[in-house]
């Protein structure tokens, strides 16, 4: 029971997490329409990754285990060089925030109604498709005991809320610092999932030394335990990491995340276009 | 994860919808009948057990059941200890995954990592060959099939130089110089066919086969050279053996044929050293007997230049089915060379033997040493061929 819960808040809280900094951002910055493309993203994810997941699990065919693991560790690449454009456009809304917001943001957004759907889809469907296998093992062995699809089902539940209670948080925090800290969020996130991503193109042989550990701390944090599940969940921290997936998440994170900040400094140091600027300081949730 | 489940959908209707009415939780598996069946894995917080530790190659189907409290994981790991081959992760409590990966034969580790830490609990697993028809199976046994066909060949020489060493010797010792001259260059092409075969015994080759001029410190002057220099050389600085030096001579070579001949028979062999053989033996003809080298006495080369070449030929012919359809330019190659090789030669035949070294002019040891280099150098293609 407890492990089943445990994998579907580590799978639930993954997906989630990006979802919900990237609709707190918009719900900021952007009219509501803008929040429905993540949605959309959101519902083709999952629409996607469950009937991709059945099919595998029930149909007459599957992937091999290493086209499975490349599509899965692609996925995560791909889904963060998109999270990594989205935190870049969104700094730079950041600094549109004024009088004339809602038309530059629609201006900008309009260009890429495409981009924000698919930033939500990769981002849900990158997990997705694991996810979706463990959900109908448990459905499937729900003929024996109801308990794993419980488990999975109430995990899933509690990241969906924790999910929830962090986008009500990240609502109430003053703008200025919302957006500094969001998108700074984000990007450490990506990191993770470039980690992971780089760790299952590993597993699949495409990329060497998947026995090559920069740290191994699987005693002091196991990844069964709660608090190993939330790391996993939240930053994909993995307890055994390594070399290849540690240089990989200092590579992307240092260099991205200094941009990132000298961007929002640019940002301010244009009167006109300033974060901090007169529009309202605390948006309520709806 | 990757899994391919074959199961009614209605399983999935069942499973969601109507708990209860199927006890079988994994009703795919009863249906998934690849040959050898899936094999089940139980994976327990502290024990990993398969139904089969052991099945046949090419599609294999494990059906993983976590029977334990923490989440576990299963891996299908390569010998070398790095390949992962196959895994799922992610297995729940009282669920069950299935795993299945196309696998060649060999030898594997499954693993089961109740945890997800540590090294896990692993044992081996042997997947053999040959159940699927597939083209591997078939090179295995073409493999199998010259290998055996070499080993047939091997094991005739040597029981006819066994029987041909006794003859000539017994004729030695008795002193019976013109038999023993007869019977030394036709006994010895039946060395000289598996000589690799021979050679590869570093006790017995130089007592048996040394030249005087290769004799190392130490080594004493024995064999089938020893013989030939004290049947043919008549100069006067030469001492002829005595009888009971001949017997001595003649006994050590009964003796010691007898052992090489049991350890030949003994030999097991693979396919590169069937084509290396083949190329070592064309080495020979090259280094010795195109020179006229290995025969200093009694000039008799040409004898062992067509032995020579008869034992590379046959390892060919055994080796050729696994050039067809692969590479079959090679193999038309090699053919042509052999047989020009052989026409060439054929010209020097003389009764049931060969003219002497000696009476081959300057042109005719170059052309016959331009015609084993023709062969060696697609031969050396052989051994990457045969043993794809």
């Amino acid at each position: 029971m407890t492990g089943n819960f445990l994998i579907g808040l580590r799978e639930g809280l993954e997906a989630a997490l990006v979802v919900v900094l990237l609709l707190a951002y918009l719900n900021k910055t952007g009219p509501s329409h803008l929040a429905k493309r993540i949605w959309i993203g959101v519902a083709a994810a999952v629409v996607v990754s469950l009937g991709f997941g059945a099919l595998l699990t029930f149909g007459p065919s599957g992937l091999t285990f290493e086209a499975q693991e490349i599509i899965g560790g692609t996925l995560s690449i791909i889904a963060v060089g998109f999270v990594t454009w989205m935190v870049f456009w969104m700094a730079r809304a950041a600094r549109g925030l004024g009088a004339d917001l809602r038309s530059k943001v629609d201006d900008a957004a309009a260009a890429s109604t495409g981009a924000l759907v698919a930033v939500a889809a990769l981002a849900v469907g990158r997990e997705g498709l694991e996810t979706a296998l463990f959900l109908w093992a448990a459905a499937r062995a729900t003929g024996e005991t109801w308990e794993p699809l419980v488990g999975a089902a109430i995990g899933l539940a509690v990241a969906i809320l924790m999910g929830f209670l962090i986008h009500k948080g990240v609502l109430a925090i003053k703008l200025a610092p919302f957006f500094k800290w969001t998108g700074a969020l984000l990007i450490i996130i990506a990191g993770g999932v470039l980690a992971y991503g780089i760790h299952d193109l590993q597993e699949a042989g495409v990329l060497p030394g998947l026995h090559n550990l920069a740290f191994d701390v699987s005693t002091i944090i196991p990844p069964a335990s709660w608090y190993g599940v939330l790391l996993k969940g939240i930053f994909n921290f993995s307890p055994q990491t390594t070399w290849l997936e540690a240089i990989a998440w200092v590579a992307y994170v240092i260099p991205v995340m200094a941009l990132y900040f000298a961007r929002l400094r640019g940002g301010n140091s244009q009167p006109s276009a300033s974060a901090s600027g007169t529009h309202s300081a605390v948006v309520s949730a709806h | 994860m990757k899994l391919i489940q074959r199961a009614v959908p209605l399983a999935l209707i069942a499973g969601l919808g109507l708990t209860g009415c199927t006890s079988n939780a994994q009703p795919s598996s009863a249906t998934g009948t690849e040959a050898g069946g899936p094999i089940a894995v139980s994976s327990t917080d502290t024990e990993c057990t398969l139904t089969a530790s052991e099945t046949s190659s090419g599609t294999v189907t494990f059906n993983v059941k976590n029977d334990g409290t923490q989440v576990t994981e299963f891996y299908l790991i390569a010998s070398d200890g790095n390949r992962i081959v196959g895994e799922v992760e992610n297995i729940g409590p009282g669920l069950s995954r299935q795993l299945t990966v196309i696998a060649g034969p060999g030898s594997y580790t499954t693993q089961c990592k109740p945890g997800m830490v540590g090294d896990g609990i692993t044992q081996d697993f042997t997947l053999t060959a040959g159940a699927n028809g597939t083209v591997d199976a078939n090179r295995v046994a073409l493999q199998e099939d010259a290998v055996k066909q070499y080993q047939e060949f091997v094991a005739q020489e040597a029981d006819a130089l066994e029987a041909g060493t006794g003859e000539f010797a017994a004729a030695f010792a008795a002193g019976n110089v013109a038999e023993a001259k007869a019977l030394y260059p036709a006994v010895r092409m039946h060395w000289e066919r598996i000589e690799p075969v021979a050679e590869s015994f570093g006790d017995l080759d130089p007592i048996l086969d040394a030249r005087e001029a290769d004799l190392e410190e130490g080594q004493e002057f024995t064999g089938w050279h020893r013989v030939e220099k004290d049947l043919w050389v008549t100069d006067a600085s030469y001492t002829k053996m005595t009888a009971a030096e001949r017997q001595e001579i003649a006994d050590g070579m009964v003796t010691n044929t007898k052992e090489l001949v049991s350890r030949a028979k003994e030999i097991e062999f693979t396919v590169d050293a069937l084509s290396n053989g083949s190329k070592g033996l064309l080495d020979e003809v090259a280094t010795g007997k195109v020179t006229g080298e290995e025969e200093a006495f009694s000039h008799t080369d040409l004898w062992d230049f067509a032995a020579n070449i008869e034992g590379a030929k046959t390892a060919f012919e055994d080796l050729k089915p696994l050039l067809k359809g692969t590479n079959d330019e090679l193999s038309a190659t090699l053919t042509k060379n052999f047989t020009e090789l052989e026409t060439l030669l054929a010209k020097y035949e003389k009764g049931d033997g060969y003219v002497l070294y000696t009476d081959l002019t300057e042109a005719q040891i170059q052309e016959l040493s331009a015609a084993v280099d023709a062969l060696g150098e697609p031969l050396s293609q052989l051994t990457s061929e045969v043993v794809k």
